[in-house]
């Protein structure tokens, strides 16, 4: 599903060179839950841009589904991201001022492949398996921090992506939300057969993990499988 | 770009400016539409003057179109016979001569010179509305002698000393008085104020009128010789046909229709105003494009992380810029449609207390394609003014976006 193949990172401060990937290569088959673990600056969040298309390697190559993206131009990379992957992030990024089901619609909307019925359908679905579709017609700043993380992951999965990338989607969560959110990344992989990268760096998450990356200064310095804990559930 | 992107992209402009500040938001819309006002407001004021004048010229000097002696002659001659072909063309409603004589008007006291101008009353009121102007008192009979109506600033205010009036005037004259006249011709004649009128137009206000009948006795030269015949045309026709029929009717005098007067001596204020109304037209554009554009700038900067992020998940930088597109055609629209009610309101309430001056008065003068031309040039200006950071903002690279 994505190969990654001696990907470097390198940041110019000045006269300084600072190299956030520093020739990382890696396989993550379909379905997997994949955890990239590491301390502050390992190059974790880099990892996962430059696999989510929103950064651009120095060097080294991914192939996402058979697809060089190297090779695709800013539009083609655009519709990539639409059609094929879903994120999360840290902050929810949500637009503040659509409600709900207009934050979950709002890329379903723009694909060719899905009707007017079609998105209102999958986003009200997606909205009752995540438990707020009694919210669906609230503005983000009347939700929790959980709800709206949660939101976040139904606006990502509504499209229902190959991939689905989520940057430390519960450092801004307690530790009941970040439950509920894992909680809900995990019926999502097992369910849905959904392959996820999250980043994290909290060492409880890894009871979630598939399989866990870990890196630092930029390098894969271990990467096993883990049994998921079903305890945590 | 396709319909989809397009929804997508109104979907997110509107929700933007229905849920964002609505400060900002009334804000904007009310600069707008005060450039809206401003861009419109001086070219109708100063055609409301132009068309003001022209009124008045046609009202109380010329009629619509003018026959004046042919070059070389001091008067229109055999005015009988050249009247009665006038009247009897198509398209006229009714031609009437003026012999106008320089004279001396005497009050107690006061002494004035002024032009006496003698009419036919009767058809005089086919020509000019000067009869439904009396102020006090009553119009002039058709064979009245001896009786005279004389405008309001040459009667003057009795409350206002001599040393202290703007115009002189005969210092108070009211209907009943008896005034003396001095011909100059050696004619002296003692009149009885039968009216006072007030035009509004200072020249027509700043004379006396006679009947034809008494300037007869004056000077015999104004029983068959004129200064000018106004005629007045019919509803539909125009000031070009009737003076090319008289023309083709053998009138042999000079013949010049209101136009052809005013495009003389009103050629060159014209032309003023109308660099004023271009200086005040490209100020009005500039400060609407400024605004918007900081208007926009600052939303975008505000929404750069929004926008890293939407551009993140997928949503064609297309999209974003026709998002802040839309917000601008949205707040230019609305700006636009309460700069022309805020425009006819200002017009409305002209047309009720219009702007008088000693030379004219002036209202708003509004055409349709006016206020179209305006709309569209203060629309272009503003979609240029929003698409320009919309623009810069959604090619911004997504990670120094969601950075900011």
């Amino acid at each position: 599903m994505i190969e990654i193949t001696d990907l470097q990172k390198i940041y110019r401060m000045g006269n300084v060179e600072v190299r956030a990937l520093d020739g990382v290569t890696l396989e993550i088959e379909k379905g997997e839950f994949v955890g990239i673990m590491g301390p502050s600056g390992s190059g974790k969040t880099t990892l996962l841009h430059m696999l989510g298309l929103l950064d651009l390697p120095t060097s080294g190559r991914i192939v996402i589904d058979g697809t060089d993206v190297s090779t695709l131009n800013d539009y083609a990379k655009t519709m990539f991201r639409l059609y094929k992957l879903g994120y999360v992030f840290q902050d929810y990024a949500l637009v503040p001022d659509l409600t709900v089901m207009e934050n979950v619609s709002v890329t379903a909307m723009l694909r060719k492949d899905r009707t007017e019925e079609q998105y209102r359908r999958d986003s009200f679905g997606i909205l009752q398996q995540i438990g707020l579709c009694d919210r669906r017609d609230h503005l983000p700043r009347e939700l929790s921090g959980g709800q709206q993380q949660r939101v976040s992951i139904a606006r990502a999965i509504v499209n229902k992506p190959d991939i689905l990338f989520a940057d430390e989607p519960c450092a801004n969560l307690d530790t009941e939300n970040s439950r509920m959110v894992l909680d809900l990344f995990r019926e999502i992989n097992e369910e849905m057969k959904q392959t996820i990268v999250m980043v994290s760096h909290e060492d409880w998450h890894k009871e979630y993990f598939h399989r866990i990356v870990r890196l630092r200064d930029g390098k894969v310095i271990s990467d096993e499988e883990n049994v998921p804990s079903r305890t945590a559930a | 770009m396709g319909k989809k992107e397009l929804k997508v992209a109104f979907l997110l402009a509107l929700r933007s400016l229905q849920r964002g500040s609505r400060s900002s938001v009334i804000l904007t819309v009310l600069i707008v539409a005060m450039c809206f006002t401003n861009m419109i407001f001086l070219p109708a004021l100063f055609n409301g003057i132009g068309q003001s004048i022209t009124k008045q010229v046609v009202d109380y000097e010329v009629g619509n179109v003018l026959v004046s002696p042919k070059t070389g002659d001091q008067y229109v001659t055999d005015v009988g016979a050249t009247l009665d072909l006038i009247n009897g063309m198509p398209g006229v409603e009714r031609a009437t001569a003026h012999f106008t004589k320089g004279a001396t008007l005497t009050y107690r006291q006061r002494i004035l010179g002024a032009s006496v101008r003698a009419i036919s009353p009767n058809d005089e009121k086919y020509v000019s509305p000067l009869y439904t102007k009396m102020i006090a008192g009553s119009y002039l009979g058709q064979d009245d002698t001896a009786e005279v109506i004389i405008g309001k600033p040459v009667a003057g205010d009795p409350s206002i000393r001599q040393e202290d009036e703007f115009q002189p005037s005969l210092g108070g004259v009211r209907v009943g008085d008896s005034i003396t006249i001095d011909y100059g011709n050696g004619y002296v004649k003692d009149y009885r104020v039968k009216g006072i009128y007030f035009t509004g137009w200072s020249q027509a206000d700043s004379a006396v009128y006679v009947t034809s009948t008494d300037m007869a006795l004056v000077d015999p030269k104004s029983i068959d010789n004129a200064d000018y015949i106004t005629v007045k045309a019919k509803p539909g026709y125009s000031e070009t046909f009737i003076k090319n029929e008289l023309i083709q009717y053998g009138v042999t005098q000079k013949v010049q229709t209101t136009a052809d007067l005013l495009s003389k001596s009103l050629g060159r204020a014209l032309q003023s105003f109308a660099i004023i109304n271009l200086v005040s037209l490209i100020v009005s554009i500039i400060i609407t494009t400024v605004v918007l554009f900081i208007v926009i700038t600052i939303k975008t900067l505000n929404s750069r992380r929004q926008i890293g992020i939407l551009k993140a998940i997928g949503v064609d930088k297309e999209v974003i810029m026709h998002n802040y597109g839309f917000q601008v055609i949205i707040l230019a629209v609305m700006g636009i449609i309460l700069g022309i009610v805020l425009t006819l309101l200002l017009a409305a309430y002209m047309a009720v207390h219009p702007i008088v001056t000693p030379e004219w008065s002036a209202t708003l003068y509004l055409t349709p394609l006016d206020i179209l031309t305006n709309s569209l040039i203060l629309f272009v200006a503003a979609i240029v003014a929003g698409y320009v950071p919309a623009w810069q903002v959604s090619r911004e690279d997504i990670q120094a976006a969601m950075r900011a």
